[in-house]
């Protein structure tokens, strides 16, 4: 049974055994929209370098349990550090691997179905409100057969202590695995939080998996958001990601793409408000016939907001990157400082890099900048680095090191940093 | 310590040198000058191991093993160090660490254990002394944003922390003011020993007022036309190259 017929058979059975609530009225519409569009296909232009086929035409199953043999989810590198997890095996929320360490309990760190009922007030006012379902297939998906996910709020003025890690595991051990996870983060006025989302996966099947994670930014508050994804090379990984925010909220963003035969990355801000700080960088190493494909997308809606992209490419054999990064300056957005930036660098000669940054202005006083390189390791501080002993792999590591810096500083948890350098000195 | 016979090299299939003969013992400092184009350069960059220059002929014999045949990383290793006319900025790599690394591949390379950290701090600070370098250089990226005579600068401190045994200067007193060329050519100097020897290249001869040579060679079209005493530099800055050209077209 491909990926397709499973999704009616799924569904079906979904509706057989569902509660007729709202909630499955929602997933109903969303099924409904779903199938009316379908997977996309390379003819759409978001999709053009990135053909979902073998996922298409695969065969998933859309199980929650995880396999006999390979469930070490302890070795994860998160698993050290001291933090709040979330932990979810292929989708479905694991209680007894999650930790809860945050001393107030007015802060909510729990699982989406448990927040739907118990919860259900904060649930109904933000689930599903941001991340469009309309014409986004792959969310309409989501939401139609949803898993589970991480459910959190941080009320008016308050700050989580520690990182909140929501750790996904994809165990295709013993089969075709497909998981939809789905995630809620409500952040209120003058709130912070620091949130990690890591995707490991586990057993050597194919696996699929597609995210929708919602996060609304009340005014004045900070969100530190980390994504991390370290699948193997028969995972498939599509994810769609939306900040809503109001005046006065800062973000820092950083996406880490360090495995995964597949991984599209949907990043989009939605500045609401004014004096709006955003910060978004990514780096990915990218290596046998992978690919890698971001595509992110700032919306400055209103006035005297910034917004900074960075996004970065070692690539290695014959994988492939896709970079189309988005600014769109609404009328009304006077005063908007935007950047962006794409830079790659090729290991090998049939690497390739698809790059498409862009820029939509409808204000008329604003700053924005962007650009993209795509290059090799350039020889002359190679041969300068060799001219002082340091010999050719070494130099290399150096240079690469260097490149990923401007990412990795921007990282605030030493962990990610450590796993960023050990990462490189293991691939390159 | 380095014999350099009938030396010929080309780039982009450009012959520039053209049978290039030099014998450098232990401890003597030569200077090389020559008109624009003589292939001054080249010679720095043959003998440094630079890869998009092509040796089409002769030999490089140093220390009793054949030059050309090493990597640029062991041909330092073994000794030789190249100052750089345009020394590289690196972004997102510290002078520190970078340093760091190059003394303990040399230490490795000589079968020896990484330097204690200590040591090494120590040892940094000793040889910036050398050049009078300021301290602050050290934390930041390598050579990113720092002047042309701090670069300048940054190539002889990181000589005296890699002590050579074959130095060459390749233009090291361009775009250097006075004061810089000073603080540079004493730290030349300081580094000066019985066991090190120097090639200094250079197309006017004031840094030679400074780094006073044993030897002046004169090169031109790709050979060493005329060879001299300290003495040929004062002559060459007063009369030019025209009449050494003359000379060599005569002769053909």
């Amino acid at each position: 049974m491909t990926l397709t017929e499973r999704i009616q058979t799924d569904f079906k059975l979904y509706a057989t055994q569902a509660e007729k609530d709202s909630f499955f009225e929602q997933r109903q519409q969303a099924f409904e929209t779903f199938e009316k569009l379908g997977f996309p296909t390379t003819h759409n232009e978001e999709w053009k370098y990135t053909n979902m086929k073998a996922i298409t035409a695969g065969a998933f199953e859309n199980t929650c349990i995880p396999s006999t043999k390979n469930n070490n989810y302890q070795a994860s590198v998160f698993s050290g550090i001291k933090a709040n997890h979330l932990v979810f095996v292929n989708g479905s929320f694991n209680k007894d691997l999650s930790v809860f360490i945050e001393p107030d309990s007015a802060i909510i760190i729990t699982n989406i179905a448990a927040a739907r009922k118990q919860h259900a007030d904060l649930f109904n006012k933000h689930f599903g409100k941001y991340a469009h379902t309309e014409t986004v297939a792959l969310n309409a998906l989501n939401l139609a057969l949803l898993s589970d996910g991480a459910f959190v709020y941080i009320p008016a003025g308050k700050k989580l202590q520690d990182p909140l890690v929501i750790l996904n595991f994809i165990d295709s051990g013993d089969l075709n695995v497909w998981v939809q996870p789905r995630n809620l983060i409500i952040v209120d006025k003058g709130a912070d939080i620091t949130l990690v989302e890591s995707y490991e996966s586990r057993g050597e099947h194919p696996s699929y998996i597609n995210v929708v994670s919602e996060i609304f930014v009340d005014e004045n508050a900070h969100v530190e958001h980390y994504k991390v994804q370290q699948q193997t090379n028969e995972s498939y990984h599509t994810n769609y990601t939306q900040f809503f925010q109001q005046s006065n909220t800062s973000i820092n963003q950083v996406t880490l793409t360090l495995d995964g035969k597949m991984v599209r990355n949907n990043l989009h801000f939605y500045m609401n408000g004014t004096n709006c700080n955003d910060l978004l960088y990514g780096l990915h190493i990218s290596e046998k016939q992978n690919l890698v494909d971001n595509h992110t997308r700032v919306d400055h809606a209103q006035p005297n907001c910034f917004s900074d992209e960075k996004y970065k490419g070692i690539l290695k054999d014959q994988s492939v990157a896709v970079f189309n990064g988005k600014i769109m300056v609404h009328q009304d957005a006077q005063k908007t400082n935007a950047y962006q930036r794409n830079q790659n660098i090729l290991l090998s000669d049939e690497a390739s890099v698809y790059t498409k940054p862009q820029l939509e202005i409808f204000a008329d006083d604003v700053k924005c900048t962007h650009g993209a390189t795509i290059g090799q390791l350039d020889e002359e501080p190679m041969f300068y680095l060799r001219s002082r002993g340091i010999p050719e792999n070494e130099a290399r590591k150096m240079l690469l090191n260097a490149f990923a810096d401007e990412i990795s500083e921007r990282i605030k948890i030493p962990e990610l940093v450590t796993l960023l350098e050990n990462e490189i000195e293991k691939k390159l | 310590m380095l014999s350099i016979k009938n030396l010929q090299a080309e780039i982009d299939g450009k012959k520039i040198l053209n049978g290039l003969d030099l014998e450098i013992k232990a401890g003597e400092v030569h200077a090389i000058m020559g008109p624009n184009g003589a292939g001054k350069s080249t010679l720095s960059a043959v003998l440094a191991g630079r890869a998009d220059y092509i040796v089409t002929g002769g030999s490089v014999t140093y220390k009793g093993k054949n030059l050309l045949e090493m990597a640029p990383e062991d041909r330092a290793r073994e000794g030789v160090f190249l100052a750089f006319q345009y020394p590289v900025e690196i972004p997102g790599v510290s002078t520190t660490n970078f340093l760091k690394t190059a003394v303990n591949e040399k230490r490795k390379y000589n079968g020896l254990e990484p330097m204690e950290a200590t040591t090494f701090l120590k040892m940094m600070r000793e040889k910036m002394e050398v050049v009078e370098m300021d301290k602050s250089l050290t934390s930041r990226s390598l050579n990113e944003g720092f002047s042309g005579g701090e670069k300048k600068r940054n190539e002889v401190f990181q000589m005296a922390m890699l002590e050579p045994t074959l130095a060459i200067l390749d233009e090291t007193d361009s775009g250097l003011d006075i004061d810089a060329l000073r603080l540079v050519s004493d730290g030349v100097n300081k580094l000066r020993n019985e066991e090190r020897s120097f090639i200094v290249i250079t197309h006017y001869q004031r840094l030679l007022d400074y780094i006073v040579p044993d030897f002046v060679h004169v090169l031109y079209k790709g050979r060493i036309v005329k060879s001299g005493d300290a003495s040929l530099a004062k002559e060459l800055e007063s009369k030019g190259y025209d009449w050494i050209k003359q000379e060599v077209e005569a002769t053909i």
